[in-house]
């Protein structure tokens, strides 16, 4: 998993940014971790955003944040959730591909 | 927790699910059929330190770390695989989000990859159908108290209504806090070792008694109570224990009141008490009298069955499922505020088939004539 964090370009308010991939090695296990994740929105539009795609097996994660602080209860929340989703498709998922 | 017989030896009847539940401090998977049979119900709580409740962040994390070993019990308990199951099930609410996003995540995550409907459940009526499936109760009235809700209910008309329930804090968080300022253990949890300590208690100590109508209220009684600890304590008036005794006593008998009043509303003369509060067998006494004074049964269950489990949740999602109810994914939330009466109890309006599988190993039914006295604990060492 390779992360990346970088911050400001001139302001538009959103300066946080932080983007990483995840490769599942599979489009369908992706896609599953993709799908579990997407449903739980942002609780604080206005303060954090999230975005994701899939592509070729892996998962693209983007969050911009207007607070550091912010950017960091978010990702952090996220990962651990991702982790454990990921683990169960570890466990119980059938590799295609 | 539970024993279960060796798999080979059960043929349940019906579908199979599974159900996950984490909406408070407890993380719980079970895997249960149509006719009741629990097959598995481990479960895992995240135990504070005394004098320490706990927080969202931490009780989330403790259930991240727990679920995938708990799920790999309940299937290996239960002997089933993925495949024999008809849903997966999980608790929408209420509860607190950090914790309920667990359960939540997992459950969609394993309906995508056993490709198994999901269903949403609600976590008061998961406690309700539990309790009468378990007891053999029809059509109680039922006392749902728990360290985050307190509500008297009754079935009319397709939902459980809701006729009588706290204005602020719920009876479990009351004793729970209490038992913080008194800085008991919280293994394995506060309200047993209240419990305990109230049995020792000799002196009564006058409390506010708040009962509203239908309604009941206990944070004053908290506020009143944390500030006598520290006077009386001190000055040796009397023991943690007389206090503990003089709580039980008074919260009690306030939840029995209304719960007569909704009895008599309802022209009802079974009580079912759910909840993790519903382990108190001072409370089950009180109540029992109560009922037994109107001619009534009390249904009860021990601690197995009324804190929370995973059980609770996969049957009532599989009571749901079995009256063509599912949740599509994209449908496939939590939420923190989740009323008992949002529910529409499909499955109580077409009337099931009485279900088969009461336990004989759960208290039910006392009958009235009997001198009914619970089986004491003895706690002295």
């Amino acid at each position: 998993m390779a992360a990346a964090a970088s911050t400001p370009e001139p302001s538009s308010g959103w300066d946080f940014k932080c983007n990483f991939e995840v490769d599942y090695g599979s489009e369908e296990q992706a896609s599953i971790v993709y799908k579990t994740l997407a449903i739980d929105k942002e609780l604080q539009p206005d303060k954090v955003k999230r975005e994701m795609t899939v592509s070729g097996g892996k998962l693209f994660v983007h969050f911009e944040a207007v607070e550091a602080r912010f950017l960091r209860a978010s990702f952090s929340a996220f990962v651990d959730l991702m982790v454990l989703v990921t683990k169960l498709v570890e466990e119980y998922g059938v590799a295609d591909s | 927790m539970s024993s279960a017989p060796s798999p080979a030896s059960r043929r349940p009847l019906g579908p199979l699910a599974l159900g996950l539940e984490s909406s408070a401090n407890k993380i719980g998977i079970g895997v249960v059929s149509l006719s009741g049979e629990i097959l598995s119900n481990p479960r895992h709580t995240y135990v504070t330190p005394p004098g320490h409740g706990f927080l969202p962040r931490e009780t989330a994390q403790h259930h991240l770390v727990h679920l995938l070993p708990l799920l790999r019990a309940a299937l290996a308990d239960a002997g089933v695989a993925p495949a024999d199951l008809a849903c997966v099930c999980y608790t929408k609410g209420p509860g607190m989000g950090g914790p309920l996003q667990v359960a939540a995540a997992a459950a969609r995550a394993l309906s995508l990859l056993w490709r198994k409907p999901l269903v949403a459940v609600n976590h008061c009526v998961a406690h309700i159908e539990m309790g009468r499936a378990v007891t053999g109760a029809v059509d109680p009235v039922v006392l749902y108290v728990s360290g985050g809700n307190t509500q008297v209910i009754a079935y009319s008309e397709g939902r459980y209504r809701i006729f009588g329930e706290t204005i602020d804090i719920a009876v479990g968080n009351c004793l729970d806090r209490f038992a913080r300022v008194l800085e008991l253990s919280n293994d394995p949890n506060p309200g047993y070792n209240i419990e305990q300590l109230a049995k020792k208690g000799e002196k009564f100590i006058d409390l506010p008694y708040v009962v509203k109508g239908m309604d009941v209220s206990f944070s004053g009684i908290l506020s009143f109570i944390e500030a006598a600890a520290i006077e009386k304590l001190k000055n040796n008036e009397c023991t943690p224990a007389d206090l503990c005794y003089s709580l039980q006593e008074t919260v009690f008998a306030m939840l029995v009141e209304i719960t007569e009043r909704a009895m008599a509303h309802c022209d009802s003369k079974d009580v079912l008490i759910v909840g993790g509060v519903g382990c108190n067998e001072r409370l089950q006494e009180m109540m029992r009298i109560m009922c037994s004074e109107r001619g009534g049964r009390l249904f009860a269950t021990d601690d197995r069955y009324c804190i929370d489990n995973g059980a609770m949740i996969a049957y009532t999602g599989l009571l749901a499922y079995a009256h063509g109810v599912t949740t599509p994914l994209e449908e496939s939330t939590f939420t923190q505020r989740f009323r008992t009466d949002e529910v529409q109890a499909i499955w109580r309006e077409k009337e099931m088939p009485v279900l088969s599988n009461i336990h004989a190993d759960a208290m039910a039914e006392v009958s009235k004539d009997e001198a009914s006295m619970p089986t004491p604990i003895i706690v002295d060492s």
